[in-house]
């Protein structure tokens, strides 16, 4: 990167905050993207939004590729910067502007971590409903990026849902404000367009989102199953009556070996499933959804099901659930984490073929997933140092999510596309439907130079950037 | 005009209209503002779209999409010129999936008829406009259309998978699916809601929406308006979502009154219309909270729905409100701003002052529960420089919802009636981010040119005239 370069952006943002060293810069080499990484030329660390903007003038004007980076916990190597150039991250951007309690929404910055936000909102009765596993360590900025999920969105809706307007500097520089507080805003929905765009439409500088009141109430019940196909059929038929849980988790034993083995949350080590399912709604409503719930899933062969008693049990449950990806390293020194989703009626069928796909590759798949939004996140549990191994993990994957597919779903249910699956967007969509997105991405980024390589296919083959990294992010 | 035979071949004679006496019926919507088109096209199948869009844009010509021209914004008045491509014969429900929760719809469909394919089995498809008996799914997309009960449901792009449009080119193209929350740019939601200046919407994915075991509804009588508003806020604050929370002030009683009585007094100042869906043990008990929060709001009187029947009586008064304002003055002019709740009963006020300030009459008639103001400004456009004053009063409205937070439309959109305003809400840059998506999808910007943006028509300005009082005008 040319010193001109640096030296503007050290004026931008002082010197303090601009990294060039090998020994800096290495640590933004990776997300959780755990099978690839790439190195930027310089890390800049902008202190505001009127930083951000002339951080990204400057680049513009340098003609130097643009990544912004939240917390770094992507699944999808959305922010490993395969092309080098400038890499905004936008942690020291933290603050939580405005909690509006009548108007329930909050004014946050994009660095602020997901899970603070709700700390804070909790003191008026509300919260922020998008809860992804990463809530306590990933920002409201990188989940906008990805239009992030979490167990809960089963009943409140992904990130695209609570976001209601944003702050956007374009590649040019430029600020532009999207979405209103208002419902319905006039002329085209930019809001919804930026969310999900994973950095390649603009960054994000401040955002207005939605908050919840807290519920009155809150059930939590743990169903325990000889083997995930009874758990998944009790899933179909749950849905398939009407009741929509606030969350519906499944952990089958793989999961639930480890993280027993890490955190003693109380899972049955040697069942085939669980599910978790949690109700929030009106004390006098709770009962008869409890009664229900109970009544199908007994007519799936449970060995037990078993009603949290009092606040620690559920958390710790939670607390299972949450850290159940990190207690895979447990396992395995390294594992893939697939993402893919399918109509909640083809839930059985698609489980097993999972199965199926582990046994022929020779591979362990831990499944830990959002059952009820038919929402898959097998895992496939690997040794870099083993030679071979990474391509039939990888062959693995891309059969899932053929499979997924198949049965009428699509390749991500909430991580996005980033490096990982951006040749897999061919699957999906015909040319002339990537057409359409390449024509909008050109509209706000003529020079493509917002995190490149991202979200759209250009016929390189993403294992081809993968480098097998030793570490396991847990 | 070489294009008319072109046009001809694509969809059959009959369905291309170029005489004086059939074209006329497209000159308007719902909205006070009139265009003559030259050419009106009914193409039958995807494929005629596609056919008459190439066609039609490759001679260089304007394309307004309509459906079944019940929009408030002046949305489909070809008022750039153009020619109107009307949706109304692709009107099939094309498959409904109850597992799955979906139906494909063609534009041309009634909204209501989606609603009654699948009530039988317990299903409903939940955006419900109030001319949900006449308008199109196709249109509701195009404007984003909201309604009563989208309070709790949600708008119209709250419940669209996907969109099959066709493009400038005339090729067809797949935004979104049936899976929510699609992989890449959300472009199924950039269509929704861009009043037809993208391209054609030909297909749409719908959600459906079981129905609820329990509806409950009551009406509240208050003898001010301010505490008709603070239940609104009070109502939302505790925590209760009602699935429809309507209000109606004291000349929209009068003008009930007159037309189809249902017995609201005539000093009230405002009426109040609640209603819950849910599980039962819900509906009953938001039923009851609500009922005491009006009356501690000091409501003279309350009336609960016990059956069925009494509940459409209470619904009755509010359906027909906007046909008994013809009891009042010959025109009005509905206008659509939008206000965080927390602000209702300050504009209600300023709307009553902006009324007296301007000498016109104004009769509210609106969504209480989403914030979302319908005042209908009553006047009589034979009385010379009066639309001029209405037209002045609705600015006035408008400028006092954007002063408090709120939006120029909440569900009608902006059309040709609002573009003017759009500077009001966007900065220079804003809007030319969106100009720039528009190019992105239509280089020569020809689908619904003039509408949305605040850019002067192609050819010249499009008549004001007042609506003329329907047999049934909606919002």
């Amino acid at each position: 990167m040319r010193p001109s370069l640096l030296n503007r952006l050290r004026e931008i943002v002082g010197a303090a905050y601009v990294l060039t060293a090998p020994e800096d810069t290495v640590v933004y080499e990776q997300d959780a993207f755990l099978v690839a990484r790439a190195h930027p030329d310089a890390v800049v660390l902008p202190g505001s939004a009127e930083e951000v903007a002339a951080v990204a003038r400057a680049a513009h004007e340098g003609g130097v590729p643009l990544i912004a980076r939240g917390a770094g916990t992507g699944l999808n190597g959305g922010s490993i910067p395969v092309r080098g150039g400038l890499m905004v991250v936008l942690t020291r951007i933290d603050r939580i502007l405005e909690i509006e309690a009548r108007g329930r929404t909050a004014t946050v910055e994009p660095g602020v971590i997901n899970a603070d936000l709700t700390a804070q909102a909790v003191q008026a009765a509300l919260f922020y409903a998008p809860d992804p596993g990463s809530q306590g360590v990933s920002t409201i900025g990188g989940n906008v990026g990805n239009n992030a999920g979490g167990p809960h969105c089963l009943a409140y809706g992904v990130t695209g849902n609570h976001v209601l307007e944003m702050d956007v500097v374009l590649a040019t520089g430029d600020t532009v404000t999207v979405g209103s507080r208002a419902p319905d805003p006039p002329g085209y929905d930019l809001c919804g367009l930026l969310v999900g765009s994973e950095g390649t439409l603009g960054i994000v500088t401040r955002l207005v989102v939605r908050l919840l009141r807290c519920s009155e109430a809150v059930r939590t019940m743990l169903a325990v199953f000889e083997t995930i196909d009874d758990a998944s059929a009790a899933v179909s038929e749950i849905i398939a009556a009407g009741i929509v849980p606030t969350a519906m988790e499944m952990m089958d034993g793989v999961v639930m070996r480890a993280v027993e083995a890490a955190i003693h949350a109380g899972y049955p080590a040697d069942a085939g499933a669980v599910l978790l399912i949690e109700v929030e709604t009106h004390a006098d409503v709770l009962p008869r959804m409890m009664e229900r719930i109970d009544a199908i899933a007994r007519r799936h062969h449970p060995r037990q099901l078993r009603l949290a008693e009092g606040a620690r049990e559920r958390e710790l449950l939670w607390k299972g659930r949450k850290e159940g990806a990190g207690a895979l390293g447990r396992l395995a020194p390294s594992y893939y984490l697939h993402d893919g989703v399918v109509p909640r009626t083809r839930l059985p069928e698609v489980m097993r073929r999972v199965q199926e796909i582990a046994r022929a590759h020779d591979l362990v798949i831990g499944n830990l997933f959002h059952a009820g939004d038919g929402n898959l996140h097998p895992t496939i549990l690997f040794d870099p140092r083993v030679p071979g191994m990474l391509d039939r993990v990888v062959a693995a994957g891309e059969e899932i999510l053929k499979t997924c597919i198949g049965a009428g779903g699509s390749i991500t249910g909430e991580h996005g596309v980033g490096i990982e699956k951006r040749e897999y967007m061919r699957w999906l969509f015909t040319e002339t439907d990537l057409d359409a997105m390449r024509r909008v991405k050109r509209a706000f980024d003529p020079e493509g130079s917002l995190n490149p390589g991202k979200l759209l296919p250009d016929g390189s083959q993403p294992t081809s950037m993968m480098q097998v990294g030793a570490r396991a992010w847990s | 005009m070489e294009l008319i035979g072109l046009l001809r071949r694509i969809v059959g004679h009959h369905h291309v209209l170029v005489a004086p006496e059939d074209v006329i019926v497209y000159e308007q919507d719902g909205s006070i503002l009139q265009a003559i088109p030259e050419v009106v096209v009914l193409p039958g199948s995807v494929e005629e779209v596609g056919q008459v869009v190439r066609a039609t844009r490759g001679a260089g010509v304007a394309i307004v999409p309509r459906g079944s021209g019940t929009g408030l914004a002046g949305g489909a008045v070809p008022a750039g010129g153009g020619v109107i491509v009307s949706l109304a014969r692709l009107n099939h429900l094309l498959e409904v999936d109850l597992r799955g929760r979906t139906a494909i719809v063609e534009p041309g469909v009634i909204n209501l008829e989606v609603t009654k394919g699948v009530a039988p089995h317990g299903y409903f498809y939940a955006p419900d406009p109030s001319s949900q008996a006449a308008c199109s799914v196709g249109g509701n997309l195009a404007n984003n259309s909201g309604g009563p009960h989208t309070l709790a449901y949600g708008v119209t792009t709250n419940h669209a998978l996907g969109v099959e449009v066709v493009l400038h080119d005339g090729n067809p193209l797949w935004l979104g699916g049936r899976v929510p929350d699609t992989p890449g740019y959300d472009l199924c939601g950039v269509f929704v809601g861009s009043e037809g200046t993208l391209g054609v919407v030909v297909q749409g994915i719908v959600r459906l929406m079981r129905a609820r075991e329990s509806v409950r509804t009551l009406l509240a009588v208050f003898n001010r308006m301010d505490d008709a508003t603070r239940v609104v806020v009070d109502v939302t604050g505790a925590g209760i979502v009602p699935a429809a929370l309507e209000m109606m002030d004291q000349t929209t009683i009068e003008a009930v009154e007159r037309g189809a009585p249902v017995g609201f007094p005539r000093d009230a100042e405002a009426v109040l219309l609640a209603e819950v869906e849910g599980v039962r043990e819900y509906t009953e008990r938001a039923l009851r909270e609500i009922e005491d929060i009006c009356r501690r709001a000091g409501a003279r009187e309350v009336r609960v729905a016990q059956s069925e029947q009494e509940r459409a009586a209470l619904w009755k008064g509010r359906k027909g409100a906007f046909g008994a304002l013809g009891t009042l003055a010959p025109n009005y002019y509905v206008m659509d701003g939008v206000v965080p709740r927390s602000r209702l009963p300050e504009t209600m006020r300023k709307v009553a002052e902006i009324g007296r300030a301007f000498g016109v009459r104004i009769a509210n008639v609106f969504h209480a529960g989403d914030g979302n103001l319908h005042p209908n400004i009553l006047f009589d456009m034979r009385t010379p420089g009066e639309l001029d004053r209405v037209i002045e009063a609705g600015a006035a409205i408008l400028k006092a919802c954007v002063e408090a937070g709120g939006s120029l439309t909440g569900e009608h959109g902006i059309g040709l009636e609002k573009k003017a305003y759009m500077s009001w809400v966007f900065t220079e840059a804003d809007l030319d981010a969106m100009a720039r998506v528009r190019r992105a999808f239509d280089p020569t910007a020809g689908f619904n040119p003039g509408k949305v943006f605040p850019s002067p028509p192609a050819c010249g300005e499009p008549r004001r005239v007042p609506a003329k009082i329907p047999a049934g005008l909606w919002v």
